[in-house]
């Protein structure tokens, strides 16, 4: 829930421009380099569903949303050590790579 | 095509993707790799090759096991958290979705000059590419006393499967006040926090079923992974249960003995009830067979996870020196991805990124009391070098702990959906 409001806190903050930060991070990504990147995600995402406990499913993700969370991650502003330390080594186009890629994943059932 | 040649044409294709492997069949212009070993690095290897080839590359797995017991959690079934099934897993996926050839059959030769792989069978698979991820074999010569003859009385459990239950039927059965006694490995070997979670493990179903047992780890090591958050979480938790004895105090194990169950050091000799013995380690022996050891392990390139001694083979996980990444399956299954990437540039000319690696472990002392360690890594000319490192804090909240845990679970379903499905 904490995770949820932050996010709305995010991109209502950005909704007043008209290309948010969010947008241009996702406008610099790359599908097959996303593809590439987005397999060390999968080493603790589950790939193929929902799992039980404390690791969110992020197949389906919308992009801007994914862009939010990796900057939060990023910047520490969101606590995880593990997000921190894999979100921390990405840089802008990395990030929108990841985005767009897993954005076109189908959501879990 | 006459009817006849198109019947042997229909009867080799099948010959092919089944458990018979023919060297003179070509099948055109279809790169073939092989990867030999099942675990978090081979399987995750074929997975990544089959699925982002979309069929422009062959996959045949070789693994013996037609069940895979994963090494990580086996701790976690030890401390009688998980029933031991459910750290079982099959290969169907990785055939039926991924279209992974599965030769359940061991790997027993390598001749790097044709590029074959002999197996027990004394059939032969050709490839352009091999990985090989053999994970460990046990060096029991190691241990003065120790063998593989007493590795039933004195289990070292650390390649997973039926080692693992014995154990923990010895736990379980252990009279009442007895003393267990853990050898831990020396340096470099599997899974670095792993000794000292299985303690904590053991140590879990002693506080519930024999209270007044103890355990007495005797290390060849001065040190060890985590050693503060584990020494906190034992006087926690486990508070005279558990004496750890470095090696700078008992000056070194000097012989074990099955039959009395006593182990022989400078400072005294011990006498268990249960033990569980884990002797030093090497890559597994096809690693040898194949010639890409230098010495007890394999070197690699690091920005491709390539054997330095052969460019068409590439080298995962344990049996690999992949400094300053820990033998892990979350290693081996991040170094799969890279040599997956690398190998499909190689064979199909799809574009190649940078190397990237990244680990991180969870260890549990006691229920809802998890700590974990991890790091991410960069290709260096020399060696996969630390980029970011973290470990867990020794005045973490209850909450913080509790949630590791959940959030190992959840890592034990996303890295074996990643290996298996």
């Amino acid at each position: 829930m904490k995770i949820l409001l932050f996010v709305i806190f995010l991109l209502t903050s950005f909704c007043k421009f008209a290309f948010s930060d969010e947008q241009q991070i996702i406008a610099m990504g790359d599908i097959e380099y996303g593809e590439y990147l987005g397999a060390e995600c999968a080493a603790c995402h589950l790939q193929t569903g929902v799992s039980e406990g404390g690791i969110p499913a992020i197949n389906g993700m919308d992009a801007e949303v994914f862009v939010a969370l990796m900057l939060a991650y990023r910047s520490k502003e969101m606590e995880n050590p593990v997000m921190q330390m894999i979100a921390g080594r990405l840089d802008d186009e990395q990030i929108g790579s990841l985005a767009l890629y897993f954005s076109k994943l189908e959501p879990p059932k | 095509m006459s009817k006849i040649s198109r019947r042997l044409f229909t009867g080799l294709a099948a010959a092919s993707v089944g458990t018979l492997a023919f060297p003179s069949i070509s099948l055109g212009a279809v790169p073939r790799v092989v990867v030999i070993g099942g675990g978090a690095g081979g399987a995750t290897a074929a997975r990544y090759i089959a699925k982002d080839s979309g069929g422009a590359v062959h996959v045949t797995l070789v693994e013996a096991s037609k069940r895979y017991y994963t090494c990580f959690f086996s701790n976690i079934y030890l401390g009688g958290f998980r029933n031991y099934g459910s750290i079982g897993h099959n290969y169907y996926g990785l055939a039926v979705n991924q279209g992974v050839n599965v030769v359940h059959e061991w790997a027993v030769s390598v001749d790097p000059a044709t590029r074959m792989v002999k197996l027990g069978s004394g059939n032969y698979i050709s490839y352009d590419k091999l990985v090989i991820s053999p994970g460990i074999d046990l060096k029991y010569d190691s241990i003065n006393g120790y063998s593989a003859g007493v590795q039933d009385q004195m289990p070292h459990a650390w390649k997973s499967g039926t080692q693992v239950q014995l154990l923990r039927n010895q736990v379980m059965n252990m009279k009442q006040g007895g003393t267990f006694v853990m050898v831990p490995p020396p340096n470099p070997y599997r899974c670095p926090p792993g000794p000292y979670e299985r303690v904590s493990m053991i140590a879990h179903q002693f506080k519930q079923s024999n209270p007044t047992a103890k355990i007495v780890i005797l290390d060849p090591k001065p040190k060890f992974s985590k050693q503060g958050l584990f020494e906190a979480g034992w006087q926690k938790h486990y508070p005279g249960m558990i004496e750890w004895i470095s090696s700078e105090d008992h000056g070194g194990l000097k012989n074990v003995n099955a039959s009395t169950m006593e182990f022989e050091t400078d400072l005294d000799t011990f006498k268990a009830d249960a033990a569980c013995v884990v002797p030093a380690q090497k890559a597994g022996a096809i690693a040898m067979a194949a010639g890409v050891n230098n010495g007890d392990w394999c070197p690699i390139v690091p920005a491709s996870m390539q054997s330095q001694a052969d460019e068409n083979i590439y080298v995962l996980g344990d049996a690999s020196v992949a400094k300053s990444m820990p033998k892990s399956g979350f290693s081996a299954n991040s170094q799969a991805k890279v040599a997956a990437n690398h190998i499909r540039g190689a064979l199909t000319g799809s574009k190649v990124f940078d190397a990237r690696y990244s680990n991180t472990c969870w260890s549990l002392i006691a229920p809802d009391d998890d700590v974990k360690v991890g790091a991410s890594y960069v290709a260096g000319a020399e060696a996969i070098d630390v980029e970011s490192k973290f470990i867990s804090q020794a005045d973490d909240s209850s909450e913080t702990r509790a949630a590791n845990y959940q959030e190992s679970i959840d890592w034990y379903n996303g890295i074996t959906a990643d290996m298996f499905s």
